[in-house]
């Protein structure tokens, strides 16, 4: 019941404290809106461009080895065996020289190529698909080494492309943790001003709470949710203008930059809502924590 | 102005005082004031022992004091600006840690206690001060109850608790009203009706009558006067000679850190001293 009595006389002096100091309030609130949109808008990005990227991960995490016309059969079953039993890899399958020309002729971009061709220039494949990508170049050399393979045109392995592509994907990586931990601290420092001019303002109220008995977290616990309530209010702001800007945005940069193959995820929202709504109420209770910590000190 | 013409008008003040002070008591009230004297079998509340504060600056504020204070005992502080008086409240309340020595306040040792009971420690102390520390944007009821809400008590108990305090303050009637629109002297009495509402067993005052003119000094001191009857310690810091004489309670003289005088039913100035001056 103490419990409940002291939260419900927390939210009272946040809520008051909040409309009190409306003008200050209200500029918290705008300052981390945008921060939060920043981050918001970073994590869209982010969010895109892993979809990107696991189009082309997917791609050149499926390698073909090619084989030599005069390998046995024999030969190349044991080495696909040997591929299936190797950790590293996901699955193996045998295209025949037969099924390649097939597939070479059901593709659409060959379709000049496949009328031109006589006979069946290509080779039989093995198809690799890797569990990781920094395994590809392993493997890779693993069939160079196969006496089975066509000495000529032994794999389809692009190692510089997969490299970059892993660099590509660390860099983002590094980039939007870098842009989030910047939007952090800048939010964190905001919320921690917004509550120490509250804190100024109530000097006087939390001097009498500390000398009439308050604990710290009575003292402080106002501040942490008036903290909060600016965070979820910046937030929930952020999150309604992102939610209505990221359709259009998507559409217009896929009609701009054909490239790229950007698409709209709208399941992706709810989980933006919740890493918003959670980071805002976090950032909020952490910058007030930090800024009222110095005053309510016994 | 002449020293003897001086002396002349502030004594005449003091007995001013104490006559218009004596209109007012009621008879009960005479009587209180005429038997009541400190119990000095009573058990200690308070004992300061050997305790020496030095501040980060360097200043030595308080130097080897030892002081015990029975229980219901009622002690004036006295002694000139800068003597040390207010640090040995602050030390009583624990905004100060001793830098040397020992403060037991009921037994309980305050330079060893943790952080997290200090709240519980304050609740047993009623704390007022020159200032009032009043919330301007509170009425004196929400003052009043502020002091129980930070204990977490539910609102019925709050409800009767005030209105008892601000029954025994006078202020009756005065809930609504914001501390802006009451005098000095009111506000000093909600302040006095705040440190009474959790029914504390010692009363410390820094200073209480310090922003009032001499008649609601007075009363504020009449105030202090009962809850010291209902057995409260009371321990207060003040610079108010005609009070301190008028009252003859225990007096411990301050000067330079330092308890140069401990009467059991002294005065402001130290009697010996004024006729040593007046021998030279």
């Amino acid at each position: 019941m103490t419990i409940l009595r002291n939260l419900r006389f927390a939210l009272n002096s946040a809520w008051q404290s909040f409309w009190r100091n409306l003008a200050v309030s209200l500029a918290a609130v705008v300052s981390i809106t945008l921060i939060l949109i920043l981050a918001g808008v970073n994590l869209l990005v982010g969010h895109a461009f892993s979809q990107v990227l696991d189009g082309f991960r997917d791609k050149v995490s499926v390698m073909s080895i090619n084989v030599a016309d005069d390998t046995p059969l024999t030969s190349v079953y044991a080495f696909q065996q040997q591929l299936q039993g190797d950790p590293r890899v996901a699955t193996v399958r045998f295209v025949t020289k037969e099924e390649a020309l097939a597939e070479f002729v059901r593709d659409p971009n060959n379709a000049v190529l496949s009328q031109q061709i006589q006979g069946n220039p290509l080779d039989a494949k093995l198809e690799v698909r890797v569990r990781s990508l920094n395994d590809v170049a392993a493997i890779d050399s693993m069939a160079r080494q196969w006496p089975g393979v066509d000495p000529t045109d032994p794999t389809n392995y692009q190692g510089e492309f997969v490299t970059r592509m892993l660099q590509l994907s660390q860099w983002l990586g590094f980039a939007g943790i870098g842009l989030m931990a910047i939007l952090v601290i800048v939010s964190v420092v905001i919320v921690m001003n917004t509550i120490r001019t509250a804190v100024y303002h109530r000097r006087k109220e939390i001097e009498v709470m500390k000398l009439v008995g308050a604990t710290e977290w009575f003292v402080r616990g106002p501040f942490v949710l008036e903290g909060i309530m600016t965070g979820v209010i910046a937030a929930a702001i952020a999150l309604s203008l992102l939610v209505i800007s990221y359709p259009p945005a998507v559409s217009r940069f896929s009609a701009d930059i054909t490239f790229i193959p950007l698409t709209y995820d709208p399941t992706f929202i709810s989980s933006l809502a919740r890493d918003l709504l959670a980071g805002g109420a976090l950032l909020g209770a952490l910058g007030s924590y930090i800024g009222v910590r110095r005053f309510v000190r016994l | 102005m002449e020293l003897s013409e001086l002396s002349g008008r502030l004594s005449y003040t003091a007995r001013d005082l104490a006559q218009r002070a004596r209109r007012r008591l009621t008879s009960q009230q005479k009587t209180q004031l005429m038997v009541l004297t400190p119990d000095f079998t009573a058990r200690p509340v308070i004992s300061f022992q050997h305790v020496w504060k030095r501040y980060p600056t360097g200043t030595e504020a308080l130097r080897d004091v030892n002081l015990v204070v029975p229980e219901g005992d009622f002690v004036f502080l006295v002694g000139p600006s800068g003597a040390g008086k207010s640090t040995l409240v602050r030390l009583l309340i624990r905004e100060e840690k001793p830098t040397k020595g020992k403060i037991f306040v009921e037994g309980v040792e305050l330079g060893r206690m943790k952080r997290r009971q200090l709240p519980f420690y304050r609740r047993k102390v009623g704390l007022v001060f020159q200032d009032f520390k009043l919330l301007p944007n509170l009425t004196i009821y929400e003052n009043v109850a502020f002091a129980l809400r930070v204990h977490g008590q539910p609102d019925a108990f709050i409800r009767t608790r005030v209105a008892e305090a601000l029954d025994t303050v006078g202020l009756s009637g005065k809930e609504l009203t914001y501390p802006a629109n009451l005098s000095g002297g009111e506000q000093q009495r909600v302040a006095i009706a705040r440190a009474l509402v959790h029914a504390p067993s010692m009363i410390i005052a820094d200073e209480p009558t310090g922003n009032l003119d001499p008649a609601t000094a007075w009363e504020i001191m009449q105030l202090f006067m009962r809850i010291n009857a209902r057995g409260a310690t009371v321990v207060m810091a003040t610079h108010n000679r005609e009070i301190v004489d008028l009252l003859r309670r225990r007096v411990v003289a301050i000067d330079a850190g330092q308890i140069a005088r401990d009467d059991r039913s002294g005065r402001y100035h130290d009697d010996s001293s004024k006729s040593q001056i007046r021998a030279q």
